[in-house]
């Protein structure tokens, strides 16, 4: 998406009256630009700021506040594995170094490619599945770390 | 067993589609409500109910109506809590993504009783195919004339909205979820005064919890009175409980409030993975305080369970079994309401810091006796914290120092984890 087509679709929320105050928009603005470009950056708060007539920091506050939107380059498939309690309990840390482990990077990190970031990240609410780890918005549940080259190859992973 | 009321669609194909949920008498409610009854007869089945909130808080959702219904700003706006963040806690995800419709009706009742002109189900941003089932439903309660204007013909107009969230537990807490739709930090704020007399855009707010919301149509079709027959007297209705950590069986059961811990844990979950013993149980969320397996006797209702010193909190129960390491588990809930507190206010942003950071010594072997004098200290000043999050944050911590003691001192006295193999 280029930062005019970003332009045109805020246009296109605050047409749709879905709020009676225009700062209600940000959180929607900010993750149609999470979900199109690979980091929330400086420019794309200005647009936010400049459609929502708001100033600056409010608009990078909360960009900066909420854990899903990223202000630092990510990769195209954003891997989130829960590790808090009940998935901790069910083999979490396994799942994050084996993780660690093919893909060469550490948590936060992104693959050189460009193609993975890792995320160790809180309850998502898939507990009856533990262990749990989401790519961008697919789930796996109940993940064995046999498993997980395979899960990392139906996203383009080209390792082992 | 009890009838399933909560879950009594969960199960058929294609539950989230409005014809299976209108084949099975759903809107019903809503029709009845609409054109039987005025917004006060609402309000006052819903009181006779004895309904208390769903979300973690208990507050009755009758006299929360009643408030709303009362103030006389306008526009009125009525929320719906779906940021369920509460670790372990999956009820709401079912309700969202297999019942979605009885969530939309509950809100309509709750909206025409109280007035509330506009809507949005506030869904936390690590639910998006949640997100997407409750656009196509609402788009679908549009197409059938159960939203926007003059709603079955009548003077009622009603318009819904999703509204999602990014990533942040403080906006499961009303005030902060109210800053989070009006664009802001999700930072709580003050009460009073209330979000139902100053909340969206200062306007009067309802803010309801999914499954509250799930139990408004049975009431209204089957009578508060009859719903009040359910489960404990004080805090009537059917419940979900999301089990999860070791038990053979994790998952969502639907029971009568009030059923002992022990029976949900040992005969609907299953019981304990390879047969281990029990060693703790959070039984209402991160935020509880643990129970022991001497304690696991109590009925999980608001009242028992703060009888037991911990509470029903969003319900969700998490089993430890004989293997794991108190201090470790302790030290991962607490990590996350670290990275949850908000900065507000002093007594959560360093107490959940110092907590995490002497709970990791003690885990490593590094801490010493005096650390658990220290983390009650520091649980103490928690208690001033600016709202609920820091409240209960240090429960976990004081809790387990207090009922495992034992354990945390033979971290101190190996100077290692014993749970950990080398």
């Amino acid at each position: 998406m280029t930062y005019e087509e970003f332009r045109e679709e805020i246009k296109k929320l605050k047409a749709s009256n879905k709020y009676p105050s225009l700062k209600s928009y940000t959180l929607p603005s900010l993750w149609i630009a999470e979900k199109n470009f690979s980091r929330i950056d400086p420019e794309i708060i200005r647009i936010i700021a400049q459609e929502l007539e708001l100033p600056l920091v409010e608009v990078e506050e909360a960009a900066r506040f909420y854990a899903m939107f990223h202000t630092k380059e990510k990769g195209k498939y954003v891997i989130r594995v829960c590790t808090n309690l009940s998935c901790m309990l069910n083999g979490a840390e396994d799942i994050v170094s084996e993780l660690k482990r093919l893909l060469g990077i550490e948590v936060g990190q992104t693959t050189p490619d460009g193609l993975f970031t890792l995320e160790e990240y809180e309850c998502m609410g898939l507990c009856d599945g533990a262990p749990a780890l989401t790519i961008n918005e697919e789930r796996f549940l109940r993940v064995k770390k046999e498993e997980l080259p395979q899960i990392l190859k139906k996203f383009g992973w080209k390792g082992e | 067993m009890m009838e399933k009321l909560l879950l009594r669609n969960v199960d058929k194909e294609n539950s989230h589609t409005i014809d299976v949920y209108l084949s099975g008498g759903g809107y019903r409610a809503f029709k009845k409500a609409l054109k039987e009854m005025t917004p006060d007869d609402v309000v006052e089945e819903v009181k006779i109910s004895g309904l208390r909130g769903r979300g973690g808080a208990g507050f009755p959702t009758g006299m929360k109506w009643e408030f709303a219904a009362a103030d006389v700003k306008e526009p009125k706006f009525f929320v719906c809590n779906a940021d369920e963040g509460e670790p372990c806690t999956f009820k709401d995800r079912v309700i969202i993504e297999k019942d979605p419709h009885a969530l939309i009706e509950g809100m309509l009742i709750g909206a025409y009783a109280t007035g509330c002109r506009y809507g949005y189900i506030y869904i936390r941003g690590e639910y998006p195919i949640g997100r997407k089932i409750l656009e196509r439903a609402i788009a679908e309660a549009y197409e059938r004339g159960f939203l926007g204007e003059n709603i079955l013909g009548t003077d009622f107009s009603f318009d819904l909205y999703v509204h999602s969230g990014a990533g942040a537990y403080i906006c499961g807490e009303e005030t902060a979820l109210i800053e989070s739709l009006e664009g802001k930090r999700g930072e709580p704020r003050i009460k009073p005064p209330f979000p139902v007399n100053a909340g969206y855009l200062w306007k009067p707010t309802v803010v309801n919890n999914v499954e509250t919301l799930a139990n408004v149509p049975l009431i209204i079709e089957r009578g508060g009175k009859w719903y009040s027959q359910i489960g404990s007297p004080d805090c009537p209705g059917p419940k979900l409980f999301p089990v999860s950590g070791k038990v053979k069986r994790p998952g969502v059961y639907e029971l009568p409030m009030g059923t002992p811990l022990e029976e949900i844990i040992f005969e609907h979950a299953g019981g304990i993975v390879k047969d281990r013993k029990l060693k703790a149980v959070f039984p209402g969320g991160a935020s509880s305080s643990v129970l022991t397996s001497e304690e696991i006797n109590v009925p999980m209702d608001f009242p028992s369970l703060a009888k037991a010193g911990t509470m029903l909190g969003s319900g969700a129960i998490m089993v430890l079994d004989e293997t794991d390491c108190i201090v470790k588990a302790t030290l991962r809930l607490t990590e996350f309401f670290r990275h949850e507190s908000c900065g507000k206010c002093t007594p959560c942003r360093e107490g959940t810091d110092w907590l995490v950071r002497i709970l990791r010594r003690i885990e490593e072997g590094k801490g010493s006796e005096d650390d658990l004098d220290v983390i009650l200290s520091i649980s103490e000043t928690m208690e001033n914290s600016f709202c609920g999050l820091g409240m209960a944050a240090h429960n976990p911590a004081a809790s387990t120092v207090r009922k495992f003691k034992d354990e945390y001192l033979l971290h101190v006295k190996l100077g290692r984890c014993p749970f950990r193999s080398v």
